[in-house]
């Protein structure tokens, strides 16, 4: 047995675990008129390497219970790592006593009672057993490849395994386990004057093509040599679907009130969110849909919320219309307009729902990546989007720069790399110049946790400010 | 917190044991104990939580070629000797096709230190921290406010180090913060106008920063900037506020000084720097006025980047980066310090807990000028004051950077005049920081703290200090957003 598997413990003893856990927050809690209790266990691998050389490999293990309980109407959370009785105890009486001292919470609603689930198998043993050796032999062969051709491989292999169990005192028993992983690659030559970056993930390992991420970033590399120079200004792009899920990140939320989501019922209704007042109305073009949609088969994660309530698909823009929300049950209990759609973040929460599975379309038969550049009669490839921020949030302007192969396109053919440019633009009107687009994938973001499915994008007009010098 | 202090004497005694028994060429072992509190009001919404976590990072060096890193939670002996036997294989896998690594020496250190706090944050009750942030949210309220957010921020932290070289070091820290801010619908979109500031001190910092005081001056702004002038687009002088100068540092001063990045180590993700190794101790990064000091030691103020040693037991030190405007110097780490030929690390290992320590800033401070504020203004002919960061964004060789800020003012023939909203400026780093003529002086210096640099794959959280005083710039380009 491998050691990354004889580390993680079966599922039989998770669940007897977290039920033993349970009985000693309920032992301990008894002052308290609600209990829930969230166990979170995972452990990852990523094997990191930059400059040819495997520099950082990394290993770890974690496990944290968060408490919930309630109490004449307040709440609070405490969570903590060590799960030792004592310790655990502990924590019920830092819950508690913060519970005392909270104020009166105007939306308390009683525990969630037990709810039935769609059964979502993301669970891929490979990923958790696949040897070190072989991972590194993907690595490897990257390296050897940027060797050969007088590049630098930088980048990581990592796979993850989560588990989460959400108990409460009526009877509520949510559970999940998954896998993921992703690999993402640079190779890089002349301090960064010439770049090339792939990434591709996975749920299962096998599904990963490691030769195909090496061959991209080599190919991308090779391109982007000697770049030119081009006027800032607008131009029509294609925008690679690996390039740009910071971008739509932003889209979700706002600068405005702590990055909180915009496509949640609270944020509308308090009036925080750039969308507020605009349920009904036409926010992108014709073409566009986006949805909130936790059992398409390339998504991840569980399908119940915060406190364990199911997920249901939610239409948030069809046809270019604003047309749902995310929401919850606190929504649907101070909303006479609103039903809960299993969105709530861990409680309490006082941002307000949050969309975690987006699915974004573009009507219309879907093309590759490399068909949208031969529809582009003179226009710019962008491989990476870097830095992205909020400038303003009506219009949701963003700004950001290219990184790591942007490439002048003539007549649907690459003629010229072409140094990185930053952009402000408005996303609410990329949304509406976007013509076609690809088939959406999975992208991986280290911001906000929410899964996206985007597609690759040929868009018109797209808002270049000013270049950057290499 | 002596508790954690023997349990990691013994789980570090038993996992660096293991590491020499198996041939490790280096190990060390930290244990992490930390404890933290965010207390947040938005609208009328109210949270809490409090996070204890503890957990080990074992780093192996093998065959003088292989790092290999694991970490665990779970702190008792099985878990400790399973994950240093689980570093050690990657360190065995990674040496395989490693090279000799150079590991600047240190000297071994056995000590203790503890930031200092006068009023424990963890002893002041939840209910006068919910107070304080509902009277200062409660005085954010008028026509055309949809945002009023309070927000707090406290930590401890216990650390725990040794070495197979022989260091035993033992650190406590305990950090405070606080942030408002007010966002105003009208005309002019969603407006936003904030607050914040975080320090490696007690509750005393909270108490100092009178929260209640600061609300109804930014929502003041805030209703102003809705009917506000957009900031014209142009070329123009500019007075920074000095927390917007001291995110200026961070991101272009701070993030291309950090070696590992420099020499491609961060190239897929975090990026690589203009400040290569031949321009060290030759690039103009500045004007005469622009010195930058990477400080970790207490001697610069209770900031988020100071401490005794950091996460590789290297002790702190205080080094220029920039001096007079010339760049000379690197953020480093034992491992890369032999790259551009110096033999010590000057101490810049962090981790986000008990996670793999990575070349991070510390204190990376703009030294005060000798500017007073007001001269500033008044020696300013045609102008805009920009006051505290609202976006920002840099290439990935920290080149071509862009910042807008919350709020604007017009100077005329050095005074004050009108507001205008959504100002931003653009540039390239070396150019802007050569076009600077003027840095305030010690009287308008402030040590900010940045609680969120994210840097690694995966991702870990930093925070880190920054010095900064109001300074001026010259012919830059500005817009309005």
């Amino acid at each position: 047995m491998d050691m990354a598997q004889k580390m993680m413990q079966p599922d039989s003893l998770l669940k007897e675990r977290a039920h033993e856990l349970f009985r000693t927050v309920k032992d301990a809690a008894r002052e308290a008129d609600g209990i829930e209790i969230t166990l979170t266990t995972g452990q990852s691998e990523n094997l990191r390497f930059g400059n040819n050389e495997l520099g950082q490999s990394q290993f770890g293990k974690s496990r944290n219970l968060s408490i919930r309980l309630t109490l004449d109407k307040r709440q609070a959370r405490a969570t903590t790592g060590r799960l030792e009785k004592s310790l655990v105890e502990k924590t019920v009486e830092k819950a508690l006593s913060q519970a005392r001292t909270s104020p009166q919470d105007p939306d308390h609603l009683p525990m969630l009672e037990a709810q039935r689930y769609h059964g979502l198998d993301r669970y891929h043993e490979r990923t958790l057993t696949e040897p070190a050796e072989q991972k590194a032999a993907h690595i490897g062969f990257a390296i050897d490849l940027a060797r050969k051709n007088g590049l630098l491989a930088s980048g990581v292999l990592g796979t993850n395994v989560g588990n989460v169990w959400i108990l409460n005192s009526v009877g509520l028993e949510a559970n999940y386990k998954g896998t993921n992983g992703f690999y993402s690659l640079t190779m890089d030559a002349d301090n960064g004057n010439q770049t090339g970056y792939a990434l591709s993930t996975f749920a299962d390992i096998r599904e990963l093509d490691a030769g195909k991420v090496a061959e991209t970033a080599l190919e991308r590399a090779r391109l982007n040599k000697n770049q030119g120079e081009t006027l800032p200004g607008k131009y029509d792009v294609v925008v690679d679907p690996y390039a740009w899920s910071e971008t739509l990140f932003f889209l979700t939320v706002s600068a405005t009130a702590g990055y909180a989501p915009d496509f949640g019922m609270r944020q509308y209704k308090e009036g925080r969110s750039y969308l507020s007042g605009r349920l009904g109305e036409k926010i992108m073009g014709d073409n566009i849909s986006i949805e909130d949609d936790a059992y398409h088969p390339l998504q991840t994660g569980p399908s119940f919320d915060g406190e364990g309530y199911p997920k249901s698909p939610v239409s948030l823009v069809e046809n270019g219309e604003l047309r749902g929300l995310a929401s919850s049950r606190i929504s649907a209990h101070r909303y006479n307009d609103a039903k809960p759609t299993g969105h709530e973040l861990q409680l309490p929460n006082p941002l307000g729902e949050t969309p975690t599975n987006l699915v974004v379309r573009a009507k219309g038969p879907t093309k590759t990546v490399e068909k949208l550049v031969g529809e582009l009669d003179k226009g710019i490839l962008i491989t990476r989007l870097w830095y992205v921020r909020e400038v303003e949030p009506r219009t949701k302007t963003v700004t950001g720069m290219t990184r790591d192969g942007t490439f002048l396109v003539e007549n649907g053919e690459i003629k010229k790399p072409l140094r990185n440019l930053r952009f402000n633009q408005s996303l609410l009107e990329l949304f509406s110049n976007i013509e076609s687009a690809s088939e959406p994938i999975r992208n991986t973001t280290d911001f906000g946790g929410a899964t996206i499915l985007q597609p690759g994008i040929l868009a018109r007009g797209f808002n270049f400010t000013s270049a950057s010098v290499f | 917190m002596s508790t954690s202090k023997g349990l990691g004497e013994d789980l570090a005694k038993l996992s660096l044991d293991i590491a020499s028994r198996e041939n490790a060429t280096y190990a060390d072992f930290r244990l992490v104990n930390g404890r933290d509190q965010i207390v947040t009001v938005v609208n009328d919404n109210s949270s809490s939580e409090e996070t204890q976590s503890m957990g080990a990072g074992i780093r192996v060096l093998y065959g003088g070629t292989g790092w290999g890193f694991a970490e665990t939670d779970e702190t008792n002996d099985d878990s400790i000797r399973e994950t240093t036997l689980k570093a050690l294989s990657l360190a065995r896998g990674a040496s395989k096709i490693g090279s000799a690594v150079s590991f600047a020496d240190e000297p071994v250190h056995v000590d203790r230190w503890e930031s200092p706090v006068k009023k424990d944050p963890f002893d002041v009750s939840l209910e006068e921290k919910y107070r304080a942030l509902q009277e200062s949210t409660g005085k954010m309220k008028g026509e055309g406010i949809v945002v009023r957010r309070g927000q707090m921020n406290f930590s401890t932290v216990e650390k725990y180090f040794a070495s197979s070289a022989g260091s035993k070091i033992h650190q406590n820290f305990t950090y405070s913060g606080a942030a408002l801010a007010v966002a105003a619908k009208g005309p002019a979109g969603l407006q936003t106008r904030s607050t914040r500031q975080y320090m490696s001190r007690g509750y005393e910092l909270i108490d100092e920063l009178d929260l209640p005081t600061q609300a109804p001056e930014l929502t003041k702004d805030a209703l102003a900037l809705v009917n506000a002038k957009r900031c014209p687009d142009g070329k123009s002088d500019i007075i920074l506020s000095g927390d917007q100068v001291a995110l200026q540092v961070h991101e272009s001063a701070g993030h291309p000084i950090e070696l590992d990045r420099v020499l491609g180590y961060e190239a897929n993700f975090a990026g690589r720097s203009f400040l290569t190794p031949d321009q060290l101790g030759r690039l103009q990064y500045g004007s005469d006025k622009v010195n930058i000091v990477m400080d970790a030691t207490p001697e610069h103020g209770p900031g988020l980047g100071t401490f005794r040693y950091d996460d590789e037991g290297v002790k702190s030190q205080k080094k220029y980066a920039v001096k007079e405007g010339k760049f000379v110097g690197y953020l480093m780490s034992r491992n890369t310090a032999s790259k551009v030929g110096e033999a010590r690390s000057n101490g810049c290992m962090r981790a986000e807990g008990y996670h793999l320590p990575i070349i991070r800033m510390t204190n990376v401070s703009l030294e005060p000028g000798d500017w007073n504020y007001d001269e500033i203004v008044e020696d300013t002919k045609d102008g805009f004051l920009m006051v505290t960061n609202y976006g920002w964004s840099i290439d990935q060789k920290r080149y071509n950077f862009q910042f807008n800020c919350e709020k604007g003012y017009r100077i005329r023939n050095g005074s004050i005049e009108e507001m205008v909203r959504g100002p931003g400026y653009q540039g390239i780093t070396p150019e802007f920081w050569n076009s600077c003529d003027a840095v305030g002086d010690r009287k308008s210096w402030v040590l900010w703290g940045t609680p969120n640099c994210g840097k690694g794959q995966p991702t870990q959280i930093m925070i880190t200090g920054h010095g900064a005083s109001p300074a001026r710039f010259r012919n830059v380009k500005v817009f309005g957003a």
